[in-house]
């Protein structure tokens, strides 16, 4: 079981930085899918582990919102819209090692300060530890997408990358969650990527571009 | 200080307070378009239904009774009927102000497909049904989802134009506070987990036993937790650094939409610090140091960009970074004094900041200006809405004998209490340039004989706006004079809000 739950760890992280780095939307848009269904075993995987069935709610949720709907409507809009995305401010190749460098160090650091984060102990042992550290890892690089690239779309890729890695934490930190409480931080992305979405396919009608650099017609 | 335990009282009017808002705005949503008198009907039955149940809740939390309902997820004190009943009055006084001031073309074409007048009352009322519910619950994930909530609620008040500057604006609005508030949640988790071994048999943790574990969980994860806190609440409540969509959002929106985000929606960011920061405050000397650093950076950053702003609603919208973080100080010193001025400065700045835009919106409907620079002279056509400016102006930069003089003076004195006397005088300065600031626009545009280029017509033609929309300003510019001469109005209610914090403390 800890062999099965670090392959799907490793794969979730892989397919993390794809959908950030990669420029065809599209591809990004089938590599957050895939992110959110490995997401999704983690977390039945957690369930089978730690026996706790009310996972399995969690992850039919998740699945759900986070690889059905979200996806479908990022690829909805991208077919109307443009599938390449705006060029970003850093290059893919320096991107590519900046973050692999950076990333990697992050949750080395996270990884042996788990301690510092949830001083339980169960949260201090495997593989709760690595999601955790895995947790704030792709929290980052959403954070990282947000800044470095331009297109509204990957902002919404990004957007969802930090919301998938709170969700790890949240899983790992509070497994006992209700099933209610669940549904709202759930439905609560949806509307919100919903009204994005809406917000920025009006704004590439009105504008004509995607590129959020260019909305610049209120200044500082 | 005598705190006492207050009995509890389970009851369903936690559970009114939002679900009739939230069932109105439904209704307004599906029969808004069968004419005008649905639209406004609806609003306005829903609206003064919230306030009567606002009301009543207030009655019994000030006899001594704490409502809660569905096993304490919902729980009525002090603290939240004070920001309920600020929710509906400021509710009713928008919704009375948005009939008049939609003019009969707004309403007849409905001013873009997507952004009709059925679905603005409609967003109103669901807005304050979320508002409530965020107000209402006990449960500190809930409290996230209700937060965020009341964000999308309003996004498409902020786009009401559909214009470029508008979309830009929502846009930045619904995606930089979205960001935010996940950080907000990323420290509701960290404290929940460490709160896990803690706690009582309920699986949740309910915020009103964040007291009991506030000396327990290690330090790191408390500091850790509220600079997480106060990033997410913070950027809700448009504090520095973490304020770029506040003034555009702000002053995109049609005015009482801004009355309405600058009176009700920035004070949820403040209302969920003081739930959560003002729990841990009084243990870690900390937080109170890291809350009156950045309010400080808030106050001098929102001040010197008001300063230089042309557009007057970009103005009040930096004043209001400014004076949001007078409220979040207070409330982030978790001393009694300390909270009680957050508090009534809360109560205060909904009452004048709520004021000014809706003065300003009704120099937009006469002249059709909102620059400082096109407008002069216009006190002799709309006296009313200059009186209303002024006073609001004074009772912004705290001058007495005006509301915001209390609040301000309460404030001052707390930080010295807490021997953060630095703070407060960047405060005393904030509130003098203020007063600058403000007097400055409000002589040039109602006083200042200047030759105004090639708008002299329309500001000729100005006429004073209908008694709909003045009798909302008369109300809140009275409301700031006698606040400020007695201000022993307020004190139940404060004292109970400000007390209900401490009970948690102890343990209540």
């Amino acid at each position: 079981m800890g062999d099965l739950i670090t392959t799907l760890m490793v794969c979730h992280f892989i397919a993390s930085v794809c959908a950030a780095e990669i420029r065809n939307l599209r591809t990004a848009t089938a590599f957050l899918l895939g992110q959110s269904l490995l997401l999704a075993l983690i977390i039945v995987a957690f369930a089978e582990q730690s026996q706790n069935y009310s996972l399995y709610w969690w992850a039919g949720l998740t699945v759900l919102t986070k690889a059905v709907i979200i996806p479908g409507l990022l690829w909805w809009h991208i077919r109307r819209t443009n599938y390449m995305e705006v060029k970003p401010l850093v290059s893919f190749v320096v991107s590519f090692i900046v973050l692999a460098v950076f990333l990697i160090a992050f949750y080395q650091l996270v990884h042996t300060h788990v301690n510092f984060l949830a001083p339980t102990a169960a949260a201090s042992a495997e593989p709760s530890r690595s999601a955790l550290a895995l947790a704030f890892t792709i929290f980052v690089l959403g954070l990282y997408v947000l800044v470095v690239h331009r297109d509204a779309v990957k902002i919404i890729i990004g957007l969802h990358l930090i919301e998938n890695g709170v969700h790890l934490a949240l899983v790992t930190l509070v497994p006992q969650l209700p099933v209610t409480t669940v549904l709202g931080i759930v439905s609560n992305v949806v509307v919100a990527a919903v009204m994005l979405l809406f917000l920025t396919e009006s704004i590439y009608h009105a504008f004509g571009t995607a590129d959020t650099m260019k909305l610049s017609t209120l200044k500082r | 200080m005598v705190v006492t335990i207050n009995p509890t009282a389970v009851s369903i009017l936690p559970f009114l307070v939002f679900i009739v808002p939230l069932c109105f705005g439904g209704l307004i949503f599906l029969l808004g378009r069968h004419g005008k008198f649905f639209r406004h009907g609806l609003a306005l039955i829903g609206i003064l239904a919230t306030l009567a149940i606002a009301a009543v809740m207030t009655a019994r939390v000030l006899d001594g009774e704490v409502l809660t309902w569905w096993n304490n997820n919902f729980y009525i004190d002090g603290l939240a009927t004070l920001m309920e009943l600020a929710a509906s009055v400021m509710g009713v006084i928008v919704v009375v102000y948005s009939i008049f001031y939609f003019g009969e073309k707004t309403e007849r074409e409905e001013a873009h497909p997507y952004t009709s007048m059925t679905s603005y009352y409609g967003q109103i009322l669901v807005f304050l049904g979320l508002m409530n519910w965020t107000c209402a619950t006990n449960n500190i994930i809930m409290l996230y989802v209700s937060l965020e909530f009341t964000t999308l609620a309003t996004v498409f008040l902020v786009t009401f134009h559909w214009n470029k500057p508008a979309l830009e604006a929502g846009y930045k609005y619904l995606l930089l506070v979205t960001v935010g508030v996940v950080f907000a949640l990323l420290g509701s988790v960290l404290l929940y987990a460490a709160a896990i071994p803690y706690l009582p048999v309920s699986r949740i943790l309910l915020l009103t036993e964040l007291g009991t574990i506030a000396t327990k969980i290690p330090t790191n994860i408390v500091l850790l937790a509220a600079a997480f806190l106060v990033v997410g609440f913070g950027t809700k409540a448009g504090l520095v650094p973490f304020h770029a969509w506040l003034p555009d959002a702000h002053a995109e929106a049609p005015a009482p939409v801004s009355a309405l985000l600058s009176g009700i929606v920035i004070k949820v960011g403040a209302y969920a610090l003081a739930r959560t920061i003002s729990v841990f405050a009084p243990h870690y000397g900390a937080i109170p140091l890291f809350v009156a650093i950045l309010c400080s950076l808030s106050m001098v950053v929102g001040m010197l960009m008001a300063l230089a702003q042309d557009d007057l609603k970009r103005m009040l919208a930096y004043s209001s970074v400014a004076q949001i973080a007078y409220v979040i100080e207070g409330l982030g010193m978790g001393t009694y004094l300390g909270i009680y001025a957050g508090l009534m400065h809360l109560v205060n700045h909904s009452i004048v900041k709520g004021l000014l835009f809706l003065a300003v919106g009704a120099l937009i409907y006469s002249t059709g200006k909102r620059r400082i620079s096109e407008l002069a002279k216009v006190r002799f056509a709309m006296p009313v809405t200059a009186f209303a400016f002024f006073t609001g102006v004074f009772a912004l930069s705290g001058m007495p004998p005006f509301n915001g003089f209390v609040s301000k003076f309460t404030l001052f004195l707390a930080l010295g209490q807490s021997r953060l006397l630095w703070a407060a005088v960047v405060g005393i300065i904030t509130s003098l340039f203020t007063l600058v600031c403000f007097f400055r626009a409000g002589s040039r545009i109602f006083w200042s004989d200047r030759q105004v280029p090639a708008v002299g017509a329309e500001a000729a033609a100005a006429r004073e706006v209908p008694a709909g929309m003045w009798a909302g300003m008369v109300l809140l510019a009275v409301a700031a004079v006698v606040l400020g001469v007695f201000p022993q109005i307020m004190h139940p209610l404060l004292d109970s809000a400000a007390k209900c914090i401490l009970r948690i403390l102890i343990g209540g």
